[in-house]
């Protein structure tokens, strides 16, 4: 009866005690990680939100129009909050994985391996977004003052081209940067932005010949006369 | 800005060591002025020989690159001083022909004035336009002798203008610097101006000359920069200014953004000096006032009414953003129909009031904001154009006279948004806008 408690009972409970006591030190320290990198992450973002407060930056993403574009997405709340929550989800996301590979798992590692290989690229490719979406915002908001001051009656017309180019671009080469359907991306592009060129080109040469002829007389007689002779100040 | 560097070209330093000091110095900024150099040249001569015979006076010329002969004739022009009854000159006149260093403009050529002046030590100085073409003389007295005999440190000119010669000055530059400095400059940026040399060496010391100031934005600076520190300024009647004809490949919004832009500019250099200042006092008027023709100006007022019209429809995202919501709902209450435009006086004066405040709190780029305004500033000048068709100059001066005092009664509206802790839309100031009746030129008549 010994006989049978120790190798029918014991035994396998030894060896369960020998895979736990060979597993918990890296339970120990996924746990530790875990508990360090949620501390991490919330204090990095918390700092960055009162840091990124103290140097006015809702203020610079209002100017840029980034605070409307993310009412326009529902998100309300201050865009130093949304980079201070972006930074602590992404700490939470690096600490997860970390705590993962604690476990010394084979498949748990590849998986953790390949999403920190991918992460760059996804950092990378919000940059390119944020960036493009700011740059065609200015662009544009130019584009259209600069119209409406030369008198050019597509004004708002001409800006929104030059801001949804622009958009178009920055989402090509974030998709580009994600890796997805690479060439599809740069051919689909490269269609589309020439076709449009194309069509903006036959359309303002054909269906608009007189605005076409009044710019480039504009353009060209400008050095010759103007209708009056108002001296500003 | 490195302390060791300097404006001027090695040939102007040796020419300075020659000269060693002045106690005069008048400058002419040119750029391809050929046309009308020698004669502003011609005067400046007479004048300085006429009226200052025994001081010992410079000649600058601070050209842009000119392509014509322009620098040549400014060296070579002679001035027959029999023919002008002039016997007594006693000193020579030396003549200083450089090109100015920096960003291509009007004050990067005062710029180099200024210095020449400083290392000169002149005691006064005065710059005139190279394109007037009314210059006499007496001008370089009257820009002189406040300077030399009464102490004064600014000498800002008086001229007689067609009604419709000078709209930035007259709808914005002038209402403006008064309701803010509380002195009647009526031409802050005429072109023509008298200072001390102390004036011109506190001009070179400001670090300005990478901004508005250095293109078109110098007048209206010289002018402020002065009254802002408290320099003895005064006017003096010069009379009619004619100018060469104007260039008409000039950008008008361009240079609304580098006036307009160099005088916001000024406002947040000095808001302490304007802040407080509640009315407005006349500033001395030497000289002998008279009247005279002017050159009729013609004008295109349904270019300017198109102009207007198109930035009410495609521009009203930005300029929500720059105006407070009550005056630009009561701009498109006033401009309904497609053939409106209506900017009266208290509705002009909250715009410019608005856009300064924005300018200040960085609602929009700077540049943005100032070019966004040219639609409303054509606007308001065909508002004028409109309102002001048959009436005489003295008549179009007081609805000027009126716009002033508007201005300054809305004060307390500029200095409210431009000390709130950001810019937002705000409602109109419930104080009475009782103005008095400035000849007949009542808001009602528009």
């Amino acid at each position: 009866m010994i006989e049978f408690i120790d190798q029918a009972l014991m035994a396998p409970l030894e060896i369960l005690g020998g895979h736990i006591a060979g597993i918990l030190p890296n339970i120990l320290a996924m746990s530790v990680l875990l508990l360090g990198g949620l501390v991490v992450a919330w204090s990095s973002g918390h700092f960055a939100e009162r840091l990124l407060h103290i140097l006015r930056f809702d203020h610079l993403c209002n100017r840029v129009g980034m605070t409307t574009m993310l009412l326009r997405a529902g998100i309300k709340t201050d865009p130093s909050r949304v980079v201070g929550s972006g930074l602590y989800w992404t700490a939470v996301l690096i600490t997860a994985i970390a705590a993962l590979s604690a476990l010394n798992l084979a498949p748990i590692n590849e998986v953790a391996h390949s999403l920190l290989a991918y992460l760059p690229h996804l950092i990378t490719a919000g940059v390119i977004l944020s960036a493009g979406y700011v740059c065609s915002n200015f662009a544009s908001q130019a584009v259209l003052i600069a119209a409406v001051n030369a008198g050019l009656p597509p004004a708002r017309l001409i800006a929104a081209c030059s801001r949804w180019g622009l958009q178009l671009l920055a989402a090509a080469m974030a998709l580009e940067q994600l890796g997805i359907a690479q060439h599809i991306v740069v051919v689909g592009f490269g269609i589309t932005w020439g076709g449009l060129v194309l069509t903006a080109a036959i359309a303002f040469g054909l269906g608009a010949t007189d605005l076409a002829k009044d710019f480039l007389e504009r353009r060209v007689m400008r050095t010759r006369s103007t209708p009056d002779d108002l001296r500003h100040w | 800005m490195n302390a060791a560097y300097t404006p001027l070209e090695p040939g102007t330093e040796a020419s300075l060591r020659d000269i060693g000091s002045a106690d005069i110095l008048v400058g002419i900024p040119s750029y391809n002025n050929a046309a009308t150099v020698g004669h502003v040249v011609r005067a400046v001569a007479a004048g300085l020989a006429k009226y200052f015979p025994q001081e010992r006076a410079v000649l600058v010329n601070s050209d842009g690159g000119s392509h014509d002969d322009t620098s040549r004739i400014v060296a070579r022009t002679a001035v027959d001083y029999q023919q002008l009854l002039i016997a007594d000159r006693q000193s020579v006149l030396h003549r200083i022909v450089t090109p100015y260093r920096g960003i291509p403009g009007k004050g990067s050529a005062f710029r180099t004035i200024f210095e020449i002046a400083r290392r000169l030590r002149a005691k006064a100085c005065a710059v005139v336009d190279a394109d007037v073409r009314s210059i006499s003389p007496e001008w370089i007295e009257m820009l002189l002798r406040p300077v030399l005999d009464e102490g004064y440190d600014y000498v800002a000119p008086f001229y007689l203008r067609h009604k419709y010669d000078g709209t930035i000055t007259n709808s914005l530059a002038y209402p403006l610097t008064r309701a803010l400095y509380g002195q009647r400059i009526r031409q802050p940026i005429g072109g023509e101006f008298g200072f001390s040399g102390g004036l011109a060496a506190h001009y070179v010391e400001q670090q300005v000359w990478d901004s508005e100031v250095a293109r078109f934005g110098i007048d209206i600076w010289m002018t402020t920069e002065a009254v802002a520190n408290g320099a003895r300024v005064c006017q003096s009647f010069l009379g009619a200014k004619i100018h060469d004809p104007k260039d008409p490949s000039s950008d008008l919004s361009a240079m609304l953004r580098q006036v307009v832009g160099s005088l916001f500019a000024s406002m947040e250099r000095h808001a302490d000096a304007w802040s407080h200042i509640e009315e407005s006092s006349p500033v001395p008027l030497f000289g002998f006032p008279y009247e005279v023709g002017v050159e009729p100006v013609r004008v295109d007022v349904n270019a300017m009414v198109s102009h207007f019209r198109q930035g009410l429809r495609d521009l009203r995202p930005i300029w929500s953003r720059i105006l407070g919501t009550t005056t630009l709902e009561e701009l498109s209450d006033l401009n309904r129909d497609e053939s409106d435009c209506r900017l009266p006086d208290d509705v002009w004066s909250r715009i410019v009031f608005d856009a300064a405040s924005a300018y200040h709190h960085r609602i929009l780029p700077h540049e943005h904001l100032l070019k966004s305004l040219t639609p409303l500033y054509l606007g308001r000048t065909a508002f004028f154009v409109l309102a002001s068709q048959g009436l005489t100059s003295a008549e179009a001066e007081q609805m000027i006279e009126h716009l002033c005092v508007v201005f300054e009664r809305q004060k307390p509206y500029l200095v409210a948004r431009w000390e709130a802790a950001q810019h937002r839309p705000v409602d109109r100031p419930s104080m009475s806008l009782t103005v008095p009746d400035a000849g007949g030129c009542d808001d009602r008549i528009y």
